[in-house]
């Protein structure tokens, strides 16, 4: 695999709160060229928060973000042209088809329009969706629109990536084949910065693993390393560990003795 | 342990359900499972009184039902029945105020709650739980029966009281009932009109042929307004009522007939036959509609489904304008982006689209209204031509809904891309709108003028179209503070900007005014042109 020492990524302390909520907490993390990084913590542990501060859709914020060694803050909108993000729930102006709304992406990322309707094209076509070119993305299923979402990230050719459950919706199959698509463009120094909640996704494709809970990081290495420190098998197991969930069990029981409480009504 | 629990159970209730609670026995005669129903639109009143915030303006949250809150402003355009409550003319009087509520209550039903008629989330939410569609529909019909009972109260509200007075307890009476009756039949004609097409249509398609069946059933109010108006001759302060066979077709003049032959005891053939559709329709439709439901249901399931290949849309119009008035590569790009969103916005289409067709046939009218007092060789050589002004009136209207967007969530793009000054979105989506939608207004309504009014015009609207980007960007100041083009619900968008929008509207007035002062000077047409060149250069530089 090609690593490097590069530094693409680099937070400095840090901090982010809503009022009295402390959503993050003093965050210090270095990504190097070639990485993958799944970037996982339970619900609200500021995953989402962390990486809208980095593609500047939070811009208010204590400490500092380095991206391509510019400070984001300070430095404009340049750095963004290197960056392709996934949101996470699919949002997308669907009233357009794919074609109008790569056209504008591409435009914003300054690509001139030959290259756009090329690129869409071709691309469109490796994910069968061919015929949907000029059809409005309002009428896809959940699996069309993330491919579509997937294409607009990429369309552009940037070297960090921001991908917020990218496989949410795609079929297996669609899935095998971004699954290898990351894997390759990490391979050619892109920088992947990957959150999802499937641990065995997760497990398998980063080799870098940042754990975040409670606005902090309390893991941050290879899922080798994670291994031996927590002395767990899977990166589900040292999950639970980690954020001190032990009580799967115990809930589940509970849950079904409350779903159950009312048949003796019946 | 369970503070939610509790939370459920405190929950407020809500006044109109306590009213509703009032005909229970009604709806358990239909078979209707009233405690089901009545939890049902609990739910859905909870969730009207909770409009999202916007994306970008997280601090800025709206409570309360924004409905509601906009009731003021149909009270106050009530305020306009009220010469219509003076005088024993009802027959012409009630028709005019009946067209004007019909008008009312058939715009805001197509525009703010077609949505509840045609909502899919319903089916998937209650029709897979043990509920009897039946209660499910009546549901959604009292849903939008009580949002039209409140924008009915407080529209003819104080014109009834009015009228109690002027007219006595009888009248009161009568108008309630044939107020029920109008919005009985609206709601029920809607719906028919729906399912119509439903039935027929699917896909994209289906949402297309809707969006163009709501364009043109609010803009056919607007010229029905306008033939009620014209099917009594005004000018002659004698007003006279002719019957014409057409009239059967129009619900207004039923009810006018109901008052005339209450209020003034006139019995004749025509009246009687007028009166008794107005009361015996409205049954029908009703009859109708239930009948239809099952199919409607069925159909609606249509709006979800995905049919073939779509080709490329042509714009060679908006190539051509890109390249005549868009520089910098970003702003070219807003621009396509804006004028695609323009095409197919289907909410945007729907709110905008009926105040065009008012731009392109209210000059005309008021010239036709000229004719009365004047030949037309008097007009072609008068300055009625400054109606034509009125087309302005399109330009609030489609700017103010350029803010939103049905995914507005998509606006993350504007953050995550790299744009450098996003003030470039702004000017590029405003040339998007004229491009698009003034600019065709504009050469047809000069074409027609220059045939009219011949060549001598050409000045006048040169100066017109200097004006018209003038104001336009005022407006969009005006109405643009802080958000984004595309970057709001049209959830939110019924409600806000009332007051901006009627100021807009006085503005034109203004414009209007000046221009026509100009025209009285030698060489003021051409100071006014070029002052307004001037501020044009300044204020779309930027």
């Amino acid at each position: 695999m090609c690593k490097s020492d590069e530094v693409v990524l680099s937070i400095k302390n840090v901090s982010k709160s809503y009022g009295a909520t402390q959503v993050l907490n003093s965050i210090n993390l270095e990504v190097y060229k070639g990485q993958i990084i799944g970037y996982i913590g339970p619900n609200g542990a500021g995953k989402s928060t962390t990486v809208k501060m980095m593609l500047g859709l939070i811009t208010e914020f204590e400490g500092n973000i380095e991206i391509f060694n510019h400070n984001i803050k300070t430095g404009g909108a340049a750095y963004k042209s290197r960056i392709g993000y996934v949101p996470e729930n699919g949002e997308i102006y669907d009233s357009l088809t794919p074609l109008e709304y790569l056209s504008f992406v591409g435009g914003l990322y300054g690509m001139n329009n030959e290259e756009i309707i090329h690129k869409t094209s071709e691309l469109m076509e490796l994910f069968d969706l061919e015929d949907m070119l000029h059809t409005r993305i309002s009428s896809f299923s959940k699996g069309m629109r993330q491919k579509v979402l997937i294409i607009a990230s990429l369309i552009h050719n940037p070297d960090l990536l921001f991908l917020d459950e990218p496989l949410s919706g795609l079929d297996a199959n669609s899935m095998m084949i971004v699954k290898e698509i990351l894997e390759q463009l990490a391979n050619q120094g892109k920088t992947i910065f990957y959150s999802s909640h499937i641990m065995d996704v997760v497990e398998k494709i980063s080799n870098r693993i940042v754990l975040l809970t409670n606005g902090e990081i309390v893991a941050d290495g290879s899922f080798e390393q994670l291994q031996q420190q927590s002395k767990e098998g899977s990166l589900e197991e040292i999950f639970n560990q980690l954020t001190g969930f032990d009580q799967h069990k115990e809930i589940a029981n509970q849950f079904v003795s409350i779903v159950r409480s009312g048949d003796n009504n019946v | 342990m369970f503070p939610l629990l509790e939370a459920v159970i405190t929950m407020s209730d809500f006044k109109s359900l306590k009213v509703l609670d009032k005909f229970k026995f009604a709806f358990q005669k239909a078979n209707i499972d009233y405690p089901m129903m009545r939890e049902i639109l609990h739910i859905k009143l909870l969730m009207d009184a909770r409009r999202v915030p916007t994306i970008f303006n997280e601090a800025k949250e709206r409570s309360g039902n924004q409905f509601l809150k906009s009731l003021w402003i149909y009270a106050l355009m009530g305020l306009i029945l009220i010469p219509f409550l003076f005088g024993e003319h009802f027959i012409f009087q009630m028709s005019i105020l009946f067209s004007i509520v019909m008008f009312i209550v058939m715009t805001s039903m197509i525009s703010d709650f077609s949505s509840v008629l045609l909502d899919v989330r319903d089916k998937m939410v209650l029709n897979t739980k043990p509920i009897d569609p039946k209660t499910i529909n009546a549901a959604k019909v009292i849903h939008i029966t009580i949002y039209l009972v409140f924008l009915s109260v407080a529209f003819v509200g104080i014109p009834l009281i009015v009228g109690l007075f002027n007219h006595g307890v009888i009248f009161f009476l009568v108008s309630l009932l044939c107020f029920m009756f109008i919005n009985i039949l609206v709601l029920i004609l809607t719906a028919i009109v729906y399912i119509t097409i439903l039935r027929f249509f699917d896909g994209e398609k289906l949402k297309d042929i809707i969006n163009y069946i709501q364009i043109l059933l609010s803009i056919s109010m607007v010229v029905g307004y306008q033939l009620v108006a014209r099917s009594f001759n005004i000018v002659n302060l004698d007003i006279s009522y002719t019957f014409e066979w057409w009239h059967t077709f129009m619900p207004p003049i039923w009810y006018g007939a109901i008052y005339d032959m209450i209020m003034n005891g006139t019995v004749n053939q025509t009246y009687s036959i007028l009166a008794t559709l107005g009361i015996v329709v409205p049954f029908l439709a009703l009859a109708l509609y239930v009948k239809l439901i099952p199919s409607f249901e069925r159909n609606l399931e249509k709006l979800l489904t995905n049919s073939g290949k779509h080709k490329k849309a042509k714009d060679w119009w908006m190539k051509l304008f890109s390249q005549l008035i868009v520089r910098k590569k970003q702003e070219k790009i807003f621009f396509d982006f804006a004028g695609r969103m323009i095409r197919n916005e289907r909410d945007y289409k729907l709110k905008v689209y009926p105040s065009i067709a008012m731009a392109l046939a209210f000059p005309f009218i008021f010239i036709i209204n000229d004719l009365i007092l004047r030949t037309m060789e008097e007009i072609r050589e008068g300055n009625m031509y400054f109606a034509m002004y009125v087309c302005f009136m399109m330009i609030p209207a489609g700017v103010q809904m350029l803010q939103y967007s049905s995914t507005e969530k998509g606006a993350w793009i504007y953050r995550a891309a790299p744009i450098e000054d996003i003030r470039v979105s702004h000017r590029a989506t405003l040339k998007a709108f004229f491009a698009k939608l003034f600019i065709p207004v504009y050469l047809i309504l000069s074409l027609i003028f220059l045939l009219i009014f011949s060549e001598r015009v050409a000045p006048f609207l040169i100066g017109l179209l200097l004006s018209a980007t003038v104001y336009a960007r005022i407006c969009y100041h005006i109405f643009f503070k802080k958000s984004l083009p595309f970057s709001e619900s049209f959830k939110v968008a019924q409600s806000k900007q009332t007051g901006e929008a009627f100021g807009m509207l006085a503005l034109i007035v203004l414009f209007g005014v000046i221009h026509y002062v100009a025209n009285i000077f030698s060489y003021g047409l051409i100071i006014h042109g070029l002052i307004l060149l001037v501020v044009n250069i300044l204020i779309w530089r930027k």
